[in-house]
């Protein structure tokens, strides 16, 4: 009862579906880019959880924002401290389905579009994304990129730093989900 | 350049070419000084675990307890504190990045402890004693709680 709770806050209803369809990771890699020509910004997190439903082509990702590990400490301090507020709202969270149709059986990979709602810094907004994702019966390998503006999740940049930060931020996702077992 | 010329013009008193010296000392000292304040703060050093005091210390089924009953409030006492945690080792997981992550008392909704790939090598004599089924300690930096609690940038205890 306690797992499944904790599967509802991921934004999943598993009422109705199999063990065996849904498939699970907690080793997902976000990376983030907001690199301009003044300063190389990458942070990275390998501890991303998410959870993909088969049966109802859904897809939910969570990630604790202090996990992010940069090149530079203070870019790490800044980053938790000043712009995502950490301490405030330490998860970002993406819910949405696959609103491409998607052959789970076909094990080769597909692009497909996923629409859903993600949100960071206490800031929800709608995006569509594109996926690339690899079934199999073992394990499903999923990987996107899409890019967000700051602005649109209410995080403000000093304009003394407005140079060094990009305009758009990219974030790039790689998971390799195995079965769920509850 | 200017000051130079100031020292060197003959029209100075001996007393006003010892204050514009000053002058000259001090804005240096303060130059090299915010330099060097600017310098350590973009190249400063990252926490170090293991010199650092933990502000709690428990088991961690404790730890796991204080953030099932109340999250926000686990989240506002642990998050970014060092913390020393103990419980049996579930699962031993190595990640692409070449860093461990060792799941304590549940695979799933334990508490995860990560090792950094820079100290799965310093540690390697100590990890190799970490098994599953095991005690394990672990002092790290809590990063709060997705499905597991997550505790980051851990040193391993015997």
């Amino acid at each position: 009862m306690n797992k499944l709770l904790i599967l509802l806050v991921l934004g999943f209803v598993f009422a109705h579906a199999g063990a065996q369809n849904r498939y699970f990771t907690k080793d997902a890699k976000i990376i983030f880019n907001s690199s301009t020509p003044l300063e190389d910004i990458i942070a990275e997190s390998n501890q991303a959880t998410t959870l993909i439903d088969i049966d109802k082509n859904e897809v939910a990702f969570s990630v604790l924002t202090t996990s992010f590990k940069f090149r530079r400490a203070l870019m790490e301090e800044h980053f938790n401290e000043n712009y995502m507020e950490s301490s405030k709202f330490p998860k970002a969270k993406f819910t949405g389905k696959i609103i491409s149709p998607i052959d789970w059986k076909s094990e080769k990979p597909i692009l497909v579009d996923v629409k859903g709602i993600l949100t960071m810094h206490g800031v929800s907004n709608e995006i569509v994304l594109k996926a690339q994702i690899t079934p199999g019966k073992s394990k499903i390998l999923a990987s996107a990129e899409f890019m967000v503006t700051p602005e649109a999740f209410h995080i403000s940049i000093p304009s003394a730093v407005r140079d060094k930060i990009a305009k758009e931020v990219t974030i790039k996702i790689n998971a390799v989900y195995a079965p769920y077992q509850q | 350049m200017q000051f130079t010329h100031l020292i060197n013009n003959n029209t100075l008193n001996m007393s006003q070419r010892k204050t514009v010296q000053w002058l000259l000392w001090i804005f240096l000292i303060g130059l090299i000084t915010a330099f060097s304040a600017i310098y350590y703060a973009f190249n400063m050093p990252r926490r170090n675990l293991a010199k650092e005091n933990s502000a709690y210390l428990l088991s961690a089924k404790q730890l796991i307890s204080d953030f099932r009953n109340d999250e926000t409030i686990a989240t506002r006492k642990y998050l970014d504190q060092a913390i020393t945690v103990s419980g049996e080792i579930e699962s031993i997981r190595n990640l692409d990045n070449h860093s461990m992550v060792f799941s304590l008392e549940d695979a799933m909704e334990g508490v995860s402890c990560t090792v950094d790939s820079a100290d799965v090598v310093t540690y390697s004599s100590k990890l190799v004693h970490f098994k599953v089924g095991s005690q394990g300690t672990f002092k790290g930096r809590c990063s709060g709680m997705l499905m597991d609690i997550q505790v980051i940038n851990c040193v391993p205890f015997q």
